[in-house]
């Protein structure tokens, strides 16, 4: 898992060429640290041009046609805020598992659960003026979120089964779960299984309809209410016991332990708030986007949500950065399948990179060494 | 109807659904005993399951469709061993990172090389390995068409797993190999001490985790199915690594936890078809197996213990 790396703030030391070494040690890493986001995206847009290549397009076009439908005016930079929302929430879940050494790989099913909960809570709620049922609806999602978590939370603090397998397993009994619910007892009039529409004092609405000198596009209000949930975490983690709790047994559970905290108490906190967040992210995409609950409502938004922690390394600001650039990406690959004709499943692809080159820091720190390697050599002739 | 539940082709369909887990299961012990996790294996089934399909479909040849899907599928796994033992990576990040990589890849091609989503043309599946001629009415014709249905009607792949499960077991306990391998898995730094190559070892048994799941692959498409859908592989690398650990990291033991699945998912199977009788919706028919899954785990994880050094990357001296 990424965790921070110690900087060590020691008054005057002995200059001796070990604590030199220690100290380039530590510089090197900080760089690293830093810059391994950033190589880690340009060396996936250079393997996903090379994809691209093969497949018999031009990259440059495909790009440039992707940035053009991701910020091309007020309606495409709406449209990548609307696909960030969901991936600041997913991201921060998978984020806050990660903080705590746990991997909510099982986000998906988290998510599908808020979706239906906030679908079904919005239609019953529809009596209520919308200053009241849109926070009942959300806190219902959240609260469905952390119990789909919940499960596997305990088997995890008590018998230590891997949350990898567990959330994975949930996010298969989930979407099938509600697949039911959407073709069965909550289903719309009509033959495609979907639930009913919400009334509109359950719907988020758009940024540009609240504020009117925005122009007009499709991002609602939940990606505010994402940036609110980032500052949140930011601020919990920093601040507050519970960040301390996650924190400590997220880098050695052993000293947490032996420091009095409860670590599977922690472990099932830890992975009911990364459920929580999970489940927002399907309550933006209800009542913000669709109005309803159907089985395609999220297409993997839940495993983009690892690439965007890993991307941010689990800083809950750098979150909201990551997500944008994912959203930018979905939102742009429409539009570079229409004039570049290639498949959006590249941004797949780009993704995987991401993940692997995060995860693959040594890559990194071996380049970073190589370049110091030869600054050092100069200095010396 | 117990009766019209529990047939003989009930327990054929169920080794048969156990395969491309159990494949992947054996192959996963030997990757977890040498130290290193791999929950990629969901990827390189799906990698190997395209590759498969496609190679089939192109050339015509089923049997190179299978030498296609476990190319693939150990190239991708070749990613994994670079990150997991040179780079030092995260492995679990890597191995997510390939399952995502997978579906991304496959999808891409998919769109790239048969110009639409979702699934591939029909390709010709290989055939059983035997064909016997049936009993008769007799009480011993009988038994013999129980045999005969249940344990010979099977594809080449299916008698390979098998295969697998109990020579590399022995492998795992009796040879000098085996042993040095667990040693990996155990105390890596012993093992370098007296001369045995960490980075080899973990490499060969990443490997060999790839080549089970890319021919898991090869089962799904050119054994079972007959054709690829994106996505089709449905979660089964990561039951077939709960099954490993029920199997107690053991690649045997690994096969007959993931008979256990492929009985439930033949099962689930069977029941859907009485779905007139028996009054439940088919998703809770289909959520079975992972039921299963977690039932499984949460039963028997505490019990079981994993290598010591299983998932902790190796840092040589010097």
């Amino acid at each position: 898992m990424p965790d921070e790396a110690v900087s060590a703030k020691n008054p005057e030391p002995p200059r001796t060429p070990e604590v030199i070494e220690d100290r380039d040690t530590a510089r090197l890493a900080r760089v690293v640290r830093v810059a391994t986001p950033f190589i880690s995206v340009a060396i996936a847009v250079l393997i996903g041009s090379i994809v691209i290549r093969l497949a018999g397009a031009s990259p440059v076009q495909a790009f440039s046609a992707m940035f053009e439908g991701a910020f091309g005016g007020p309606r495409q930079t709406g449209e990548t805020l609307l696909k960030a929302t969901p991936l600041i929430f997913t991201g921060l879940a998978v984020t806050y598992g990660f903080r705590t050494g746990l991997f909510n790989i099982g986000a998906e099913g988290q998510l599908f659960l808020g979706g239906i909960t906030a679908a079904f809570v919005g239609v019953q709620v529809a009596a209520l003026p919308w200053a009241a049922s849109v926070p009942i609806i959300i806190v219902c999602a959240a609260l469905a979120g952390a119990a789909w978590a919940f499960i596997p939370a305990l088997m995890k603090a008590r018998i230590g089964a891997h949350e990898v397998i567990t959330t994975m397993m949930f996010t298969y009994i989930g979407r099938y779960f509600v697949s039911w619910i959407i073709a069965g007892p909550f289903k719309d009039e009509g033959a495609i299984p979907q639930t009913p529409l919400l009334p509109e004092t359950s719907q988020l609405p758009r940024i540009s309809d609240v504020f009117s000198f925005v122009q007009p596009n499709r991002a609602h209000l939940g990606f505010l209410l994402g940036i609110v949930a980032a500052l949140l975490m930011w601020w919990i983690l920093r601040s507050t016991v519970l960040g301390y709790e996650a924190r400590a047994v997220g880098f050695n559970p052993m000293a947490a332990a032996t420091a009095g905290i409860s670590v599977s108490v922690t472990t099932v906190k830890s992975l009911c708030i990364s459920g929580a967040l999970a489940g927002l992210a399907g309550a933006v995409e209800v009542m913000g986007v669709h109005h309803r609950m159907f089985d395609q409502l999220s297409l993997g938004l839940g495993f983009t949500g690892i690439a965007v922690a890993l991307l941010a390394k689990t800083n809950p600001l750098g979150v909201i950065a990551a997500a944008l650039l994912f959203g930018a990406l979905s939102a742009g690959a429409g539009t570079m399948q229409l004039q570049a004709g290639v498949s959006p499943r590249v941004i797949d692809i780009i993704q995987g990179v991401i993940i692997f080159m995060v995860g693959a820091e040594a890559i990194v720190a071996w380049a970073a060494r190589r370049i110091t390697a030869r600054k050092g050599a100069e200095h010396v002739s | 109807m117990l009766a019209e539940i529990f047939t003989p082709e009930l327990f054929a369909s169920a080794i048969r659904l156990a395969t491309p887990i159990a494949l992947a299961a054996v192959g996963a012990a030997i990757c977890e005993r040498s130290g290193v996790v791999n929950i990629a294996m969901e990827g390189l089934m799906l990698i190997g399951a395209f590759a498969g399909t496609t190679v089939a479909l192109l050339t015509g040849s089923t049997w190179l469709g299978v030498l296609g899907a476990v190319v693939a599928s150990l190239m991708f796994a070749s990613m994994h061993a670079w990150a997991s033992v040179n780079l030092r990576s995260d492995q679990v990040i890597s191995g997510t990172a390939i399952n995502i990589l997978a579906l991304g890849t496959t999808g891409f091609l998919m769109k790239t090389i048969f110009g639409h989503p979702g699934t591939t043309d029909p390709v010709k599946t290989l055939a059983p390995v035997f064909d016997l001629p049936r009993g008769d009415s007799s009480a011993l014709g009988q038994l013999w068409n129980w045999i005969d249905t249940v344990l010979l009607s099977h594809t080449p792949i299916v008698y390979f797993g098998i295969f697998a499960s109990i020579f590399l077991t022995w492998a795992l306990y009796r040879t000098r190999w085996g042993l040095r391998l667990r040693s990996l898995g155990e105390h890596p730094r012993a093992a370098d001490t007296v001369g045995i190559s960490v980075y080899k070892g973990r490499w060969f048994a990443v490997l060999v985790s790839g080549f089970m799941s890319g021919l898991a692959g090869a089962n799904l498409t050119l054994e079972q199915v007959g054709s690829f859908t994106e996505g089709m592989t449905n979660g089964r690398g990561f039951i077939a690594l709960a099954a490993m650990i029920f199997g107690r990291w053991v690649p045997g033991g690994g096969y007959l936890a993931s008979l256990l699945f492929g009985f439930a998912d033949a099962l689930q199977l069977k029941l859907q078809i009485f779905s007139d009788v028996i009054d439940i919706p088919a998703q809770f028919f289909l959520m079975l197996p992972y039921v299963l899954t977690v039932i499984v785990l949460a039963g028997v994880v505490g019990r079981a213990v994993a290598p010591a050094a299983d998932g902790k990357p190796f840092e040589p001296r010097g």
